[in-house]
């Protein structure tokens, strides 16, 4: 480690850097990143503990795999497709380990969703973006772990279905679905927020 | 409405629709006030979520987080060093110079074995080129034999009782 200050080194230089054994460099890199990846993380697993092993697990893979970034997109897009590469394994692992739920097999059955009654008003019209953060954020903790996975893809991460559908290795089909219901669920969830306030 | 309808109506809003069809139900929006309802709560939560994301900030301190990171990094490095990725330039290399080297040496070899003159031993020798020999009666005693220059030297090895005595000692015969 060459103890050089990096602070006001951008982005693609510390890559540089760090590629060439640079811990020091890549210190700041985590430094500068790490809380949009824990917060991926978090967004997709809702526990802080997971979230807190899997942003650093993706870390030292990004790490190791400093030499397959090509610079395409920013060094924290690629960063964050490595974190919610590792939540889906991490996920699929929980999800072997418990049955699947009623809700689960309603969506497959194309139920829950068609019966729910539309949100004819807008929930979140006039709220604060501050108070919107906290309201999105319990509302999401309630959908389920494949419906939340998809929400968080398409609406944070700006995915298309197609891109989903690969990183999941799912269907289209069931990416649409599912997104389907997450948005409908979502729905409920804030108008029944706005009704309890 | 079932569900295929529903899922093209978000796919309108999504813009996962091609042209022909995202006009289609467009059209059938204008026309169908349940459709048009759905529509719109599918677009309020989409709106709602956009910029929404909830800021969160790792739970540990930086240098706690980079510690756990550093020295997980380094445990693992020593493994990739000890089983290398062996790729074509590498395997070549390991094997191929060693392979390069022998066969060097063999040719050289073989070169010089056929560029010794054959009618010879060892006291026959050109007259530029000087000789050494070793009496072998009396390994006390070696010569060295210059024809070019018309010398000789003999050395005599002297049993070495006093330590101030060199152990061989040259005398020279012209």
């Amino acid at each position: 480690m060459s103890g050089q200050n990096y602070s006001s080194t951008d982005d693609e230089s510390l890559v540089k850097a760090a590629r060439k054994g640079e811990l020091a460099a890549f210190e700041e890199l985590v430094f500068r990143h790490r809380d949009p990846i824990y917060a991926r993380a978090f967004s997709m697993t809702r526990n802080e503990q997971d979230a807190v092993d899997l942003s650093q697990e993706a870390w030292i893979k990004g790490w190791q795999r400093l030499e397959q970034f090509q610079g395409d997109s920013s060094f924290t897009t690629w960063m964050t497709r490595i974190v919610i590469n590792l939540c889906l394994d991490h996920l699929r692992k929980q999800k072997r380990h418990r049955a699947d739920s009623i809700e689960e097999l309603d969506e497959d059955s194309g139920g829950v969703e068609r019966q729910m009654p539309v949100v004819t008003v807008n929930p979140t019209a006039g709220m604060e973006r501050a108070e919107l953060r906290v309201k999105i954020d319990a509302a999401l903790a309630e959908l389920s772990a494949e419906h939340r996975t998809v929400l968080v893809l398409h609406e944070f991460e700006d995915m298309e279905y197609k891109e989903i559908a690969k990183t999941i290795g799912c269907s289209i089909g069931t990416v649409m679905s599912r997104l389907f219901y997450a948005r409908r669920k979502m729905a409920a969830l804030l108008a029944d927020m706005r009704k309890e306030t | 409405m079932n569900l295929e309808q529903q899922l093209k109506l978000q796919a309108f809003l999504d813009g996962e629709l091609p042209e022909r069809e995202a006009r289609e139900i467009l059209s059938w929006t204008q026309r169908d006030g349940v459709a048009a309802a759905l529509l719109a709560e599918l677009k309020n939560t989409r709106q709602a979520m956009a910029k929404s994301e909830p800021h969160l900030s790792l739970p540990e301190a930086r240098e706690f987080f980079w510690s756990k990171i550093e020295r997980e990094i380094q445990r693992r490095e020593p493994v990739a060093a000890i089983a290398p990725e062996v790729t074509l330039f590498t395997a070549l290399r390991r094997w191929l110079l060693p392979a390069v080297a022998v066969s060097a040496l063999v040719i050289a070899g073989m070169i010089a074995h056929f560029n010794v003159p054959k009618t010879a031993g060892a006291t026959v020798a050109d007259a530029d080129t000087p000789t050494v020999e070793t009496t072998l009666a009396n390994s006390d005693a070696t010569t060295y034999r210059d024809a070019s220059e018309g010398t000789t030297l003999v050395w005599f090895s002297v049993a070495a009782d006093d330590s101030s005595v060199p152990s061989k000692t040259p005398a020279a015969i012209n």
